[in-house]
């Protein structure tokens, strides 16, 4: 049987719904390109109830974070929210997550809905006697709220002063009287917040209604279709399809989440060691002159097979095909031609940068007031 | 005429234009893009003639009959959300001339046969 969120009511409502990692989610409301364009010019909502929340406290959960991902925790000032990666002890990648630190002795952590039995799993092999990590995925809602307007749509519902709060920052607070967590983070490459709502449950879920209802007055209601598209387009990996335990943070291009000098965290041998070579293969960003790649697709260089499309679609905003892929460092460099065999047809492809879009009109860097 | 894959098929003359149905188009949510034999091209029935995407999927289409392609529809390269807007008329995909239509057409639904295929999967 499918788990559903405490937003269920209002998606069967309107949504088209789709299995999801366990879940019964909302797959579109209206259509993918309408909901990512809301996003991109607007503001969008997303239910992402369905991902992991887990609660670490008390005097070791510093010290216990500190030991089991590569990011420096116990340096991170109370009220950041950080993006990590937990390591298995070959330094593969078990989850990407964020750790949002709400004290010295608290954090919420924040994992994939599909990788969240294997993560906690993963802690607790780890977790020092007497010390508990606390699941709190259904006694909670959690709400992505996305987009430049993303400010002006929660706003009204928050007691917290959102200017205050900057990017990769979090707070407690209160949401239309319900309590809260609020981040300034998201999955979209947009400006925006996610929003943690406790004290409701499944069996009460009215606050977490109240407080989706109130921002879709002002927010487009999205599904997972776009935020996959909307992700994708931003460049940020997805756990299980561009980056894997097989993928270590060189070769998932996101050796910026190993803290310099950092040691003696899970996989912090293997890490050292892939840091002191190119990795054999890196995940890089592709742009096809025509037609879409998908999940799977072969990537040719000069040489013959270069890399295969670990995730790919449609940019709605710069209407091309687009991915996300890993290639051999040899054929990694910016700009490189390959040919990407789009069903037995070569295209011509370029390795390129993400985010896809130029992120002076789009994305949360973009140059305000346009 | 339809398939069981969701295409249609309206004859004039000899002539075959195809196309996918609304159920498929809405299926597929929001198509952006759409790959098509070109004019001269030969098609069999019920084998891969093109492909109709969305931003997440790419469905296969399926020629309802054999022939020789006369017509692209290539409105839908600027503008491939015609399959959205209108399935049945601006978002037609191709016209064939049928080369084996007389014996082709009992592999086809009528109309009320595919309308008793869609009762059953709105069904499940």
């Amino acid at each position: 049987m499918l788990r559903t969120t405490q937003l269920y009511g209002y998606h069967t409502k309107h949504a088209k719904l789709t299995e999801f990692a366990g879940y019964e989610m909302p797959l579109w409301y209206t259509t993918t390109t309408d909901e990512h364009m809301a996003v991109r010019n607007k503001s969008g909502i997303f239910d992402v109830s369905h991902m992991g929340r887990f609660v670490v406290k008390g005097c070791r959960a510093g010290p216990f974070l500190e030991d089991l991902v590569p990011t420096s925790v116990q340096s991170q000032p109370p009220g950041k929210a950080f993006y990590t990666l937990l390591l298995n002890d070959g330094g593969g990648i078990i989850d990407d997550l964020i750790i949002e630190k709400l004290a010295d002795d608290r954090y919420m952590v924040v994992v994939n809905a599909a990788n969240a039995k294997t993560d906690m799993e993963h802690m607790v092999a780890l977790v020092p006697q007497g010390f508990e990590v606390n699941d709190l995925t259904s006694d909670s809602a959690m709400v992505a709220v996305q987009g430049p307007k993303a400010s002006d749509s929660l706003q009204p519902l928050a007691e917290l002063d959102l200017a205050q709060l900057k990017r990769f920052r979090c707070a407690e607070t209160k949401v239309l009287g319900e309590e809260a967590i609020v981040s300034r983070t998201g999955y979209t490459g947009e400006d925006g917040f996610e929003v943690i709502v406790y004290g409701a449950s499944n069996e009460h879920p009215e606050g977490a209604i109240r407080v989706w209802e109130r921002l879709a007055a002002t927010s487009t209601p999205c599904g997972l279709a776009a935020r996959d598209s909307l992700r994708l387009e931003a460049g940020l990996p997805l756990h299980g399809s561009d980056i894997d335990q097989s993928t270590n943070p060189y070769r998932a291009d996101l050796s910026w989440v190993v803290s310099a000098g950092k040691t003696g965290f899970v996989g912090s041998k293997a890490v050292a060691e892939a840091a002191t070579q190119h990795p054999q293969s890196i995940r890089r960003g592709l742009i096809l002159d025509v037609g879409i790649p998908r999940h799977g697709f072969e990537i040719e260089g000069a040489t013959g097979s270069v890399g295969t499309v670990t995730s790919g679609g449609f940019s709605p905003i710069i209407k091309k095909g687009i991915a996300l892929c890993l290639v051999a460092y040899d054929n990694s460099g910016f700009g490189t031609r390959v040919s990407v065999n789009v069903r037995d047809a070569p295209q011509g492809a370029t390795i390129t940068k993400p985010p896809f879009y130029d992120e002076r009109l789009y994305g949360w860097k973009r140059q305000k007031d346009n | 005429m339809y398939t069981k894959e969701h295409e249609w098929a309206k004859e004039e003359g000899g002539v075959v234009r195809i196309g996918i149905t609304d159920y498929a188009a809405k299926t597929l949510n929001d198509v952006v893009y759409v790959t098509s034999p070109k004019v001269n091209d030969r098609v069999e029935q019920a084998k891969t003639m093109g492909t109709v995407e969305s931003i997440k999927a790419v469905s296969e289409v399926y020629s309802p009959v054999s022939g020789t392609v006369t017509r692209v529809n290539s409105e839908l390269d600027s503008h491939p959300e015609l399959v959205n807007k209108s399935p049945y008329g601006e978002g037609w995909l191709v016209e064939v001339r049928a080369s084996n239509l007389a014996t082709e057409r009992k592999g086809l639904l009528d109309a009320k046969a595919y309308v008793a295929l869609l009762s059953t999967l709105l069904k499940n």
